[in-house]
């Protein structure tokens, strides 16, 4: 008997999305529960997780108070740094760049990603030690400059590790602007900088806010870049939370801090949407 | 502008220069450069754990990043034809696994994998007819179901943006002249959204070859490539280091020339036959 | 440990990529390519020749792969490719700096480790967490118990059952860069003085709560293995008035202090004896106010994927001829009495590796209850995090 062609159309669609929402419950809803359950338990005396019903973990998050102020300090912060670098080299690829060479240069930002950023933050580690740039400065007569294990050694390795992700996106929205409206401006008389202001700059916002919001966003969980080029010191909620899980086993005070990391992070993205809304008055802007 | 564009790319490949070049050191440290030498590949090479871990990066980004694609693409499809309140949960559920940190979704799943395992492992004991029963626990399956979680999530919206932008009036013309629906979807759907797919499959395979923090707890015994260089930093850098990710950075930049060369062929082809 | 490793390589660079590419073209097998460009291991791996073991007096199935978590810069890397040679297994060295990681890393299960190195006071609580099995002795007869120093190697034994081997003892001292610091240093208290002061900057603690909180009690006055809250507490507000002034909170503080990027640390023997060794002016100081004193011990995983290789790794290091080159690389020194038998005089004689009785006096062995106490742990995690 053949089926009704209503029923055959929400068999097909329930089999397209099946896979997609059995993974997504299984691991990311579930997952998830996993923590929230988790953080209202104990620690068990030799680590690790026992249940219970409390609300102690949560009321110790003040005692990681400085990680998550550093977090939430040298996440916009380093967003901020990567969109000072990044701009002039989108705005230099989609405006001025010889067509011929564009593509050539566009690659060129995305192929570090294929070396292990792990392998290239360790590069970093060599330069900014004592074999690296203090060397060269000791040299010139400057001696015992300290490079490695500074919080300008972790802005420097987030600068680095996330710049392409920053540059592209402005790139694309660039790239889209029209030419002849910069020529346009530059027919009426607007001196550069009033064109850059006044036409470039608003309509590379969208680019702009994407990568921000990218960055930082990505920043918040970020572990590696303070880990190798911070010493242990720099401490991001990142390095907190890894803390928790493999050196004081408290299972339940790490899931604490994972849903407060992961509220955090949807406060943020909500913000940053909100203003992306404003800049861009009523158009709808794509954050992904 | 020049200038300041020329030192911005001097600072990003002034770092991969230097990984390049303590690969060929002839010494064993990888902050010494005291000689030329190729020995570090061959060793690298030979290193059973450095190889081991290559092939396990690679076995788990391509089949995450496959099944990414696949389910991803699906579930793009699939979105459009729910009710809007489905495809919001379906929206807010993809979002998050994008922009939940990869720490967190790496502890979240080793928690609730220890406990699942914890209540499996035992039923699955008092069924076993035999002697020893198999134990599930941590290894490739949960790096991949773990990396394919944000992949597929990203393939989904790359191909749902290239679907929204996609003419509906060709998709009718082709029903209307009595193509079945698959037909339809072969000949013109697909080769329409292939490139988005093709896009984040790249992405999701370079993620998953290159994460670090998820695999780290999720990975119980096995050792994905950036676990080995993480431990390798903590044990001491030797060049091996160093020349596995030259390999690998040659190998993915031959694979971008040769991408280009055929896209370039089939442009070619294309406006040829136009 | 600047040596060189002795094998040649296998195969010139060109050569393998022409080898390579007829492997790609299928123009050759790929046994044929991973014979000649030596990829022997791989080849063994992939294809599981049986030949390749060799070592005839292992009767055994050993596989060809096992894994031994320890701590860093402590063998020599010389011994594993012996055992290797001998057993034609590899082995794959992953190195902790404390051992709350390494009983995390077991907690969450399937480490993946056949033989791993716990410090003393942490037996017991694998024992009772059921992380590790009594040792079946007859599979090391290489160990000798009479010759074992009592001293040391009790905390194996656990209910009169054995359940780890003794690697060797040691000491927790500091290490300084006498050429950057000229001030005289002799206790804990002079470490975290001038932590603050002429080592601004330069002075590293290990990641590891035992030592680091250990260390600083010791400094106030206090013993190391306190887990009083409110002497804790006066550790932790010494240890956050530090923190602004360290270069790292890092248990591997070796590369740091060749390349001089730091000038004092926190350091056990074995570091301080091949610090010293590489550069005199680096020098090893035991706290006159108190400190570590410790053995390390081999045991084997409940959960060990290749435990035959487990033992009859455990079974080569405890060969005294393997022993004594360890000793003299390593620098940590030994609990069998064969091994002293067999060292020279210029190691027996080293303060560093030896101390005095009289150094010894004030340390204290680390108390199985620290490594379990959530005030300790938390005060590390809040240390890290300030």
């Amino acid at each position: 008997m053949p089926l009704a062609p209503a029923t055959k159309r929400n068999l097909v669609t329930s089999a397209l999305v099946a896979p997609a929402a059995a993974w997504l419950f299984v691991f990311l809803v579930l997952p998830f529960i996993a923590i929230l359950v988790f953080a209202f338990g104990e620690r068990a005396p030799e680590g690790g997780y026992q249940a219970a019903f409390t609300f102690a973990q949560f009321a110790n998050l003040g005692s990681r108070a400085a990680a998550f102020r550093n977090t939430m300090m040298i996440a916009p912060v380093g967003a901020f740094l990567c969109l000072i670098v990044a701009y002039p080299v989108a705005y230099f690829l989609a405006v001025k760049a010889s067509p011929k060479y564009r593509l050539v240069l566009v690659s060129l930002v995305v192929v570090p990603f294929w070396t292990s950023l792990l392998v290239r933050t360790y590069a970093w580690m060599y330069i900014l030690g004592s074999r690296g740039l203090p060397n060269l400065l000791d040299m010139v007569g400057i001696s015992d400059v300290r490079m490695l294990n500074t919080p300008g050694a972790v802005l420097l390795g987030i600068v680095y590790g996330y710049l392409p992700l920053m540059i592209m996106p402005i790139y694309v929205s660039l790239e889209k602007l029209d030419l002849r409206l910069l020529e346009a401006s530059a027919d009426l008389g607007a001196k550069p900088l009033s064109t850059f202001f006044g036409i470039t700059l608003p309509l590379s916002l969208p680019g702009v806010m994407t990568g921000t919001a990218l960055v930082t966003i990505l920043l918040l969980g970020e572990y590696l870049i303070p880990q190798l080029l911070g010493g242990g010191k720099v401490f991001f909620i990142g390095n907190a939370l890894v803390d928790l899980f493999l050196q004081s086993r408290n299972w339940p005070f790490g899931s604490a801090i994972a849903v407060t990391l992961v509220a955090v992070v949807v406060l943020v993205l909500l913000v940053a949407m909100r203003i992306a809304w404003r800049f861009a008055g009523t158009r709808q802007v794509d954050l992904v | 502008m020049r200038a300041l564009v020329s030192a911005v790319y001097l600072f990003l490949y002034a770092p991969i220069a230097l990984v390049v070049l303590f690969s060929f050191n002839a010494g064993r440290n990888a902050s010494e450069f005291t000689g030329f030498s190729t020995q570090w590949y061959g060793k690298a090479l030979s290193n059973g754990f450095l190889t081991d871990a290559l092939i396990n990066s690679l076995i788990i980004a391509f089949t995450s990043a496959t099944l990414a694609a696949v389910f991803g693409t699906m579930a793009a499809l699939g979105m459009e034809r729910l009710s809007p309140r489905a495809r919001a949960v379906f929206d807010g559920l993809f979002a998050a696994a994008i922009v939940v940190p990869g720490v967190v979704i790496g502890i979240a799943t080793l928690v609730a994998l220890v406990e699942v395992f914890a209540f499996i492992n035992p039923v699955l004991a008092s069924l076993w007819p035999g002697e020893r029963p198999p134990k599930i626990g941590l290894g490739y399956g949960s790096i991949i179901a773990a990396h394919g979680l944000f992949s597929m999530a990203l393939v989904t919206m790359i191909v749902k943006a290239r679907i929204s932008s996609l003419g509906r009036d060709i998709v009718e013309a082709s029903g209307d002249l009595y193509a079945t629906p698959l037909t339809t979807f072969r000949q013109i759907v697909l080769p329409q959204i292939l490139p988005s797919i093709l896009a984040g499959f790249l992405l999701a395979f370079t993620f998953s070859f290159d994460d670090f923090i998820v695999a780290f707890f999720v990975a119980g015994s096995k050792t994905t490539l950036p676990m080995y260089v993480f431990a390798s930093i903590r044990r001491g850098v030797t060049p091996e280091i160093n020349a596995i990710a030259t390999l690998v950075l040659v190998a993915s930049l031959v694979m971008i020339v040769v991408a280009r060369v055929l896209m370039r062929e089939r442009k070619a082809k294309t406006a040829a036959t136009e | 440990m600047s040596k060189d490793y002795k094998d040649s390589l296998p195969i010139s660079a060109s050569r393998f990529m022409e080898e390579f590419m007829r492997l790609k073209r299928g123009s050759v097998s790929r046994r044929h390519f991973l014979g000649v460009t030596g990829l022997g291991l791989a080849a063994a791996v992939i294809a599981r020749v049986p030949g390749l073991q060799g070592g005839a007096a292992y009767a055994q199935d050993l596989g060809t792969q096992m894994s031994i978590a320890t701590w860093p810069n402590y063998h020599d890397p010389a011994t594993f490719e012996a055992f290797t040679a001998a057993t034609g297994v590899a082995v794959e060295v992953n190195v902790f700096g404390s051992n709350e990681e390494m009983l995390a890393k077991l907690q969450a299960g399937a480490s993946g480790w056949d033989l791993f190195v716990p410090t003393n006071y942490t037996i017991s609580t694998y024992v009772k967490l059921g992380l590790i099995d009594e040792l079946d002795i007859a599979k090391a007869p290489n160990f000798s118990p009479s010759t074992q120093n009592t001293r040391f190697t009790n905390e194996g034994m656990v209910d009169g059952k054995t359940y780890a081997l003794p690697k060797n003892w040691g000491t927790t001292g500091f290490a300084v860069n006498t050429g950057k610091i000229k001030t005289p240093m002799t206790s804990w208290k002079d470490f975290f003085e001038l932590a603050q002061t002429e080592a601004d900057g330069r002075a590293m603690v290990h990641d590891y709560q035992l030592t680091t909180i250990g260390n600083a009690l010791v400094s106030l006055g206090y013993s190391f293995n306190s887990i009083k809250p409110e002497e804790l507490a006066k550790a932790e507000e010494l240890l956050i008035k530090v923190k602004p002034h360290l270069y790292a909170i890092n248990s591997d503080y070796q590369p740091s202090m060749r390349a001089t990027d730091a000038w004092l640390t926190m350091c056990w023997t074995n570091d301080g004896a091949q610090l010293n060794r590489d550069m005199p002016e680096i020098a090893y100081i035991l706290g006159k106010d108190g400190g570590e004193i410790w053995t390390d011990f081999y045991a084997i995983p409940k959960d060990a994927p290749n435990k035959a290789a487990g033992y009859a790794l455990l079974n080569f290091l405890m060969d005294p001829a393997v022993a004594v080159k360890e000793h003299i690389a390593n620098g940590a020194p030994t609990t069998d009495s064969r091994v002293i038998a067999l060292l020279p005089a210029e190691i027996t004689s080293n303060k560093i590796v030896y101390p005095d009785e009289a150094a010894l006096t004030p340390l204290e062995f680390g108390a199985a209850v620290t490594l379990t106490d959530p005030g300790r742990a938390e005060l590390m995690a809040r240390f890290k995090s300030a």
